[in-house]
């Protein structure tokens, strides 16, 4: 038997001239994409680390055991009801917003698996499109045991399937990432932003809170995907190595729009289970700390390795990283019911622990919290609508989350008049996003906008029901139902009590 | 007949803008109190509030046609003293 050494390449990099076809024809500009470097120059495409199809095979059947046996011994319902609730919460928020966009991720890797320009890269990308589709299965499956206990945990396979505003802003963003892009678009937004990045932040970072909170199936959920993810992140590298040396105008473009938008979704997604959802006793750092490890330091090297600037709207980001996540939470809270999770007021010990983490932000965020904590006190628990916001919130015209950026003194929305329709941006890089290719986003309308041209209804507990796909039994609450320890109502006035005589039998109809 | 006019609102100290719709013969101070109504659940209303478009502070007596607002525009409800970086 030949050595792996002998016949690797001809596996994974077989190239020819192409005599019957032009390259044109070959590979269009719109699905390949248009840069300023040479076809040629692709054959140079190289990535750091090699494996053969009976390689991956292999590697994947472990990893497939190592999910099943976690599932046999703490997939069913009674080992989730140990999970601390707020955390358990963080699960069908991850559950609903993974399976799905891996979905479209390996539609894009497809894309990539024909289009793009050298062989061994359309080798990566196919190995990437059959990643993803384990990824779209394992959190279908590892969940699916949970529905018949919770009928939230239902949203992990519902949730892109229905209008309700986080699904429209992740669709929004993995569209056009996944299903949209061409494959150099692709390689920089997805395989070097996103999952060199951001994804360490799920898949290291948070993966040791869920051993800590003691959730050893979400442990080996993200460690399961993120051994697939480090192998085919390494396709952005080395399509940035080549994209910058002749493009490097584009290159620097592909990664200031897709770091914003990227940052935005895991600002929300990870940002909410950090410094929210984690028990306080799990907590090793703040989701600012995480970021500052992962992509402030080490991200940043990998964009000054390649001769690439931090993204010119960085001082924006440093403001964001301390603000973003902490706002839209606070406002999540006061509209829970239009989510499939629950969420949680932190008490005092959580509060004194973000206001350490936190002292540029804190101080402004405390009094939002201290008002929570009286629309409570003037209610009684279980009264969930009864400290629950009901005037239509406002969301971004480009990442279609809600307008919760700059500081609680000084939103930063701004808006924009194209054509005869009127625009709003959450922040200036939104805007910037959106001004840069405006044809891209222009005709979508946000939730705002759906309800003022009649597609949605305006009253709350219509656009619940009728547009955001929630049920009573689905739709986010409180997750102690307002009974904190903490939390000291007075004592109300009691109807004088009647003795037994004049009491009436309760028995009675 | 009035004409609904939907405006985006920011409350100084809330955390999102929310959308107040106003009709083009309500007063500023009616807009203005309506959006500290539907924030309060995150901010308590303040007495000395005043409505602002960009940087120009609206007569709270005035209509919205009056105060030259249409649709979709921005409105900010601030302290008339106003907290240092609110402006």
């Amino acid at each position: 038997m030949l050595p792996r050494e002998a016949w690797l390449d001809l596996a994974r990099k077989l190239e020819w001239t192409f005599r019957y076809v032009p390259e044109s024809e070959l590979f269009p500009s719109d699905p390949s994409g248009t840069t300023r470097v040479p076809p040629g120059e692709w054959r140079r495409w190289e990535e750091p680390f090699k494996t053969s199809y009976r390689e991956y095979v292999a590697a994947q059947h472990e990893k497939e055991r190592a999910v099943r046996a976690v599932r046999e011994a703490v997939g069913r319902p009674e080992h989730q009801r140990r999970i601390p609730r707020p955390w358990l919460n963080a699960n069908k928020f991850h559950g609903a917003a993974l399976p799905l966009a891996e979905f479209a991720a390996a539609i894009g890797n497809l894309r990539a698996g024909r289009f793009a320009r050298d062989s061994a890269w359309r080798t990566m990308a196919l190995f990437g499109a059959m990643d993803e589709l384990r990824h779209t299965e394992i959190p279908l499956l590892l969940y699916h045991e949970l529905v018949k206990w919770d009928p939230q945990f239902d949203w992990v396979h519902r949730f892109y399937h229905t209008n309700n505003w986080v699904a429209i802003a992740a669709r929004h963003l993995f569209d056009e990432l996944l299903l949209a892009a061409n494959p150099i678009e692709l390689a920089i937004g997805t395989n070097l932003v996103f999952e060199t990045g951001f994804t360490n932040l799920q898949f290291v970072a948070l993966s040791g809170l869920a051993r800590d909170a003691g959730d050893p199936m979400f442990e080996t959920m993200v460690k399961s995907i993120q051994t697939d993810e480090a192998r085919h992140a390494q396709i952005g590298r080395s399509v940035l190595e080549i994209l910058v040396e002749s493009d490097r105008a584009y290159a620097q473009r592909l990664v200031d729009k897709w770091f914003w938008r990227t940052w935005h979704l895991f600002s929300v997604l990870t940002g909410f289970s950090m410094d929210y959802l984690t028990p306080l006793s799990a907590r090793r750092a703040s989701f600012k700390e995480f970021v500052e490890e992962w992509i402030v330091t080490q991200f940043l090297e990998v964009l000054e390795a390649h001769g690439l600037e931090r993204p010119w709207y960085w001082d924006t980001f440093l403001t964001s990283l301390d603000h973003y996540h902490h706002m839209v939470y606070a406002s999540a809270y006061t509209y829970r019911a239009t989510v499939w999770f629950d969420l949680v007021v932190p008490g005092p010990e959580e509060r004194a622990w973000l206001a350490d983490k936190y002292p540029a932000s804190w101080p402004a965020l405390a009094p939002v919290w201290e008002r929570v904590d009286a629309g409570w006190r003037e209610s009684d628990p279980d009264l969930d609508f009864a400290a629950h916001g009901t005037a239509i919130v406002t969301f971004c015209d480009t990442c279609q989350l809600v307008l919760c950026e700059g500081t609680p003194a000084r939103n930063t929305a701004q808006t924009l008049v194209r054509g005869e329709r009127k625009y709003i941006f959450c922040s200036e890089p939104c805007r910037w996003i959106f001004e840069q290719e405006p044809e891209r986003y222009a005709g979508h309308l946000d939730v705002v906008k759906r309800v003022l041209a009649g597609e949605a209804p305006g009253n709350l507990t219509a656009i619940l029901t009728q547009y955001f796909g929630l049920t009573q039994e689905t739709w986010g609450r409180d997750v102690e139902r307002g009974r904190y320890d903490w939390l000291d109502r007075p004592a109300k006035p009691r109807p004088p009590q009647r003795s037994a005589a004049e009491a009436p039998d309760e028995r009675q109809p | 007949m009035s004409v609904l006019v939907p405006l985006y609102g920011f409350v100084e100290g809330d955390t999102i803008g929310l959308i107040v719709l106003a009709h083009d013969d309500d007063p500023i101070a009616r807009v203005v109190s309506r959006l500290q109504h539907s924030a309060r659940w995150r901010v308590a209303k303040f007495e000395d509030a005043r409505a602002f478009h960009g940087d120009r502070p609206l007569d709270a007596s005035q209509t919205v046609a009056e105060a030259g607002l249409s649709a979709l525009e921005r409105i900010d409800v601030r302290r008339a003293g106003g907290s240092p970086d609110a402006a």
